[in-house]
Formats: C-alpha cells, structure tokens, sequence
C-alpha cells in the first residue's frame, strides 16, 4: 500500500520566530488512525498549521509528500480539494454567510477537483440529509451564519459534518476533544467512528488520552520540543495517562 | 447690499433663462428665494464642518448649469431598463435626466386616493399636492444644493396617497442620468395610516451632475419603506439630500446603497415630530477605483419616545475614500428617544481611507443614545478558515465582503422581491471586484 502521507525531517517556524517543529518523521497509510500527543507548546498546532498550509507558518527544513506529491508548494485552498480537512480546535464565525451556502461553495469546488459534477441546491439538500443523521446536528444550525452564536459543542459537531460532507483522503483534527462536555464528546466521537474508512486516514492532534477512549487510534505518537520521541499502540496512551509527558520529554 | 458668489454667476443666468411665467406665483417666489441665498451661499468649500471631507473641486472649477432650452434627450435603451426593473407587479416611473419617459413608463390600477406621476404633470394636474409638499418640508434651509435644487428643478417625481391608502405593490422609479446636469426634486406625501413601498434606483452613464431633494411627509401612522440604489456612472457625481417628517407614530424604513458614481453624497434628514415615531436606515457604500462616498445622516429627536436605528457599512477598495457624518440630535424635552447609530467600515487594501464621525447632542433626560463606528480589514483567520475547505481565495474574499454587508440589505423590510433586487447588485458588484 502506497503511503498517504511522508513527513520527513519536517522543521517548521512561524514567520520570523524560532523553530518549533524540529525535525519530525511520521508515515501514515490510508485506513489509519493517529493519535498525536503532547504537551502544551510541543509543537501540536504548528504541525496541523503547516499541514493545512496556514499562513504565517514557514518550513526551514525537510519537506512533506502527500499522495506522493511535495505539498510545500500547495496553497490551503488546493490541499483541501486534494483531499486534506483540518477540523479546527477553534471554528471561526464567519457572520452574514451562511452555513449551507458557504458549505455548497465548498463541496462544489472539491467535486470539481475530483472530476464530478457540481451540485444543484436540490442535490445538496439531499446530500445534506443524508449526512445529518451521522452527527446529532439540527438543521436549523444550517440555516444560520458559519458557526455565529453556535456553543462549543456545536462548532465542533460542525467541523465533523463539514468532513462528512467534503469527505477527505486525510482529516486531520486538532484538540476536537477541547472545551467538550461527555455528551458532545461522544456524539463528535460517533460521527468520526462512522467516518473511519479504508481510504481515509485520520490524524487526531489532542492533549489528553480521554477522546481515545471514543476514537480508537491504530498508533500513537508522541510529540515533545518539537519531535516525536515516542510512538507505539494505544497502550502507549494509556501509560502517558499514568505517567505523564515529563519522563519522555527528559529521554528525548 | 448681499455679495454674489463669483461661482454662481452662470447658475443664475440658467435661472433666468428658465423663468417660466405660467408656472403658480407661489413657486415662482420660492424659485427666487431659492437662487438669491444660493447666490449668497456659493458652493460649500472645506471650511464648512459638515463638508470638509467632501472634494467638490470639479463642479467648483467647470461650472455645469443645465441647458436651455432643455436640450431632447434620446428615450434610455429599453433593453438595458428592461434589465434593471424589479420583477413582478410594479408601479413604475422611468426618468430621463429627472424627465418621464411616457413609454417606458407602466402603471398598474392605483386605488381611489393615490397618485403617482412626474412632477411635471404634477405641476399641471395636482398643483395643490406640490404644494403641500413643499409646505410640510423645510425649504431650501441653509444648504446651497438644495437651494440650487428648488431654483432649478423641472423633473421628478411625486407619490401621494390619502389617509388610510395602502398599496400592496412597490412603487419603482428608474432615474436615468447623462452627461447632463439635472436637478430633480422628488416627494413621497403619505396621509394618516398610509403605507407604501418605494424603490428607486440611480443609473446612468457619462460625466453627470445629479443633484436631488426628496421630499418625504409621513402622516400620523403611516408607513413607508424606502429603498435607494444608486448604481450610476463611475464619471458622475450625485449630491442627493433626503428630508422627512414623521408624525406620530408613523415609521420611515430607509435602505440606501450606493455603488456608482466617482463623487456621491447621501445628506439625510430625519425629523422624528410625533411621539413614538421609528426611523431605520440601513445604508451602504462601495467604493473602488477613485470614487469618494459621504453618508450623512442627521435624525432630530423633537419629541419624547421616538426611536431610531442607523447602521451604516462601507466597504472600500482602490484608493477610495468613504465619509461617515452622522448626528442624533435629542432636542429637549425628547424624553425616552431610543436611537442607536452605526458606522462600520472594511478596508479591501492599503490607500483607501475613511473619515467617520458619529456625533450625539443630547438636551434631554432618560434617553437611551449609542453611537459607534469601527474601521477594520479582512479578517485573515476567516480567509483561511474558507480556504482550508476548498474555496480559493479570490472567492473566499468575496463571500466575506458579501457577508459583511448581507445585513444592511437583510435588515430592509421592503419585501422578499427587493431585498433579492439588491443582493443581485451587490453580487454583481463583488464579482467585478480585482
């Protein structure tokens, strides 16, 4: 099987600053679910910023092949209609667009980008009812501007059932457990379950072992200062949970 | 003996040539009235406060009096007004440089109580309407276009319905500019109770000067939703000055959007004078290039328990320039006036500017008065946020640019079919946008 995605010798700043991301090296296949984990300022966001292609974020050093391809050169826009999703920890309010018609927008210029037809505000409808009953979302959360008024649990059942909806090659969520009560969690939990595929891989970025309780991860890795010095199944989660990050971080 | 203000001169001599002696005596001592203190005015200049911001060097240097005898204009390409009407059942006026365009021009059945027409016709067949509308509003005040105005106008239009008359239709006015200068003067009478919906829109090519009053009198309860759209030739300039009187309990719902024109100016008027009185005005400019827009709306709060609500948008690119003055006066005695006002503006790139002044005079007790203006630039995690799900950036921009200004448009309560006519516009507008 062909990888999806190749990081290798990443090092990453934002413009301007010091390295944060020093040196990380991570395979993943499709059907695969990660886990990254770390502590805070280990570097967790920038690798989701600098695989999505964020703005102000620069690569000093190795590089990152996606579908085989280098996606240094890729803007944001072209790597999510290539099939990568970032689900963020914080969904921004877009006031005055609305939540389907931006979402249409979306979808369409994936399609596009796959070779298949736009969809008709009918078709999409259809499309998005479908999905709805993946996640505990009402519709009347459609009808409303991108994520304005939504609680922290609807901006997050929102990122999934833009993944549902866009169907990504690889998703990668960052901190989607954050600011979570146990239903929400479980709920967003169900829905990225129900997502798992053979051809999609996923990558969840978060601090605590609890959404792998929801989420099973095929592989843990942990990232501390930047690298990951500790990679292994889901029992390495476990341990973290007992132990800590402090005794990885000093062998690192 | 009053100085005569040099730039005047050949303004003057446009209103002699124009005296019209079958015209009624008391419009004829008004017109002369009117030209003496523009004489004496002259035309604002930068020391003025309410027009320091407000290049007019153009129409100070070549002087633009319209011409007598009033030169036959070719009649508006049908195709192109066929494109701007609003769809379905409409009661509509098309004027060519503020002159009615018969053919082009569609009515449907008006109840008993109504009319609407030109201001010519007006003139001929209901003088007693022109008449009043003039009594009930301010004359020229102390403001030169609109002493210009009132010298000078032949064109417009007027809408009146008697008390209790509400029309279910909207009534449309398509205002056709040229390269001509043009002073319409427009007024919409409502009677006790009365409604009415009001589109109009401003369209035109060539170097034109329009310069308007609109005269709006809203009897005890009446109601009237009054859209503008002004789309007129990047080359023109549109000096328009809105002045309206609300009774008790009558409610004025103003939305106006300007987009064309290289110099424009929205001067707004609003006397609320009955208690419990509600004025809204949803206002927007966008500007490119090397346009310059100025809203200035001035709501009077005369009397106690009136309420007003101004928001005001700008979206600004190019090296365009947009001005925001905007006063709430609570005059005294004006107890428990409710008003809010504004002013919000998104700067597209580096050399636009913005001047903005929301202003609050206040002689009165136990008011509730709020005022605020922000000037802002795309909001770069909301860019990312919609690129990071596939949209490219140059769409990205304009969904955010549209969704900034959806509200203005959203907020107007002049029917499903407008509000669709002017997110057409704005749509068209963003698309062309570099």
């Amino acid at each position: 099987m062909t990888n999806l995605l190749e990081i290798h010798d990443l090092h990453a700043r934002i413009v301007g600053g010091r390295d944060i991301l020093k040196g990380i090296n991570l395979t993943i296949k499709a059907g695969e679910v990660h886990a990254i984990m770390g502590p805070n300022g280990a570097g967790k966001s920038t690798l989701s910023s600098v695989l999505a292609g964020k703005p102000g974020y620069e690569v000093t050093l190795g590089h990152v092949l996606y579908q085989g391809h280098e996606l240094a050169s890729l803007g944001p826009d072209e790597r999510a209609r290539q099939g990568i999703f970032l689900a963020f920890q914080y969904p921004v309010e877009i006031s005055g667009v609305n939540n389907m018609y931006f979402l249409r927008a979306a979808l369409n210029a994936v399609r596009k980008q796959r070779g298949e037809a736009e969809l008709d505000a009918a078709q999409f409808l259809k499309a998005v009812k479908a999905k709805l009953s993946l996640l505990d979302i009402s519709e009347d959360l459609l009808k409303r501007a991108v994520n304005v008024g939504f609680s922290g649990g609807e901006k997050k059942r929102n990122e999934i059932f833009q993944m549902a909806m866009l169907e990504p090659a690889l998703a990668i969520l960052d901190e989607t457990d954050s600011g979570l009560d146990i239903d929400a969690l479980r709920a967003v939990a169900n829905g990225v379950n129900r997502l798992r595929d053979p051809g999609r891989a996923i990558v969840m970025i978060t601090h605590y072992q609890r959404l792998l309780d929801y989420i099973e991860p095929d592989f843990v890795h942990v990232l501390s200062d930047g690298k990951i010095v500790a990679s292994g199944d889901k029992t390495l989660a476990m341990d973290l949970e007992e132990r800590g990050y402090a005794h990885l971080a000093s062998a690192a | 003996m009053t100085i005569v203000k040099s730039e005047t001169t050949p303004y003057l001599a446009a209103y002699q040539a124009a005296i019209d002696t079958t015209e009624p005596t008391w419009l004829r001592v008004r017109r002369a009235a009117a030209i003496e203190q523009f004489s004496v005015l002259g035309f604002p200049t930068r020391r003025d406060e309410a027009w320091r911001f407000t290049n007019l060097r153009r129409l100070t240097k070549a002087p633009m009096p319209p011409a007598h005898p009033a030169t036959s204009l070719p009649d508006p390409d049908a195709g192109v007004i066929e494109s701007l009407r609003l769809a379905g059942r409409v009661c509509r006026l098309v004027l060519n440089n503020s002159a009615v365009v018969a053919a082009q021009s569609s009515g449907v059945d008006l109840p008993a109580g109504a009319w609407f027409g030109s201001i010519a016709e007006a003139l001929e067949t209901r003088p007693d309407l022109l008449k009043a509308a003039f009594a009930t509003t301010d004359p020229a005040g102390n403001q030169p276009f609109a002493a210009l105005n009132e010298a000078l106008f032949t064109g417009g239009f007027l809408l009146a319905l008697a008390p209790g008359v509400s029309f279910d239709a909207p009534f449309e006015i398509i205002h056709v500019n040229t390269d001509a200068a043009s002073h319409p003067r427009c007024a919409i009478l409502l009677g006790e109770g009365a409604s009415a919906t009001v589109m109009e829109h401003f369209t035109g090519s060539g170097a034109g000067w329009n310069n308007i009053v609109t005269c709006v009198d809203l009897g005890v309860g009446a109601k009237l939703h009054h859209v503008k759209l002004q789309t007129e030739s990047p080359a023109a300039i549109h000096l328009a000055q809105t002045r309206a009187t609300l009774a008790q309990a009558a409610s004025y719902d103003s939305t106006v959007l300007s987009f064309g024109a290289l110099l424009s100016r929205e001067d707004i008027q609003v006397v609320l004078a009955g208690e419990m009185a509600d004025f809204t005005l949803n206002g927007g400019y966008f500007l490119g290039g090397q346009q310059e827009a100025t809203f200035a709306p001035f709501v009077e709060h005369r009397v106690p328990g009136c309420s007003s609500r101004q928001l005001v948008k700008g979206v600004i690119g190019g090296q365009a320039h947009g001005v925001f003055l905007g006063t709430i006066a609570v005059r005294p005695g004006a107890d428990q006036t409710d008003a809010r006002q504004t002013n919000r503006n998104l700067l597209l790139n580096a050399g636009t500017s913005v001047d903005t002044k929301p202003e609050l005079e206040i002689l009165a007790d136990d008011v509730k008065c709020s005022h605020g203006a922000t000037v802002g630039d795309l909001d770069d995690s909301a860019l990312f946020y919609l690129q990071a799900r596939g949209i490219d950036a140059a769409t990205a921009r304009r969904m955010l640019i549209g969704g900034f200004a959806a509200d203005i448009i959203d907020a107007s309560g002049a029917g499903e079919t407008i509000r669709q006519h002017l997110h057409r516009h704005l749509s068209v507008w963003l698309e062309h946008l570099p």
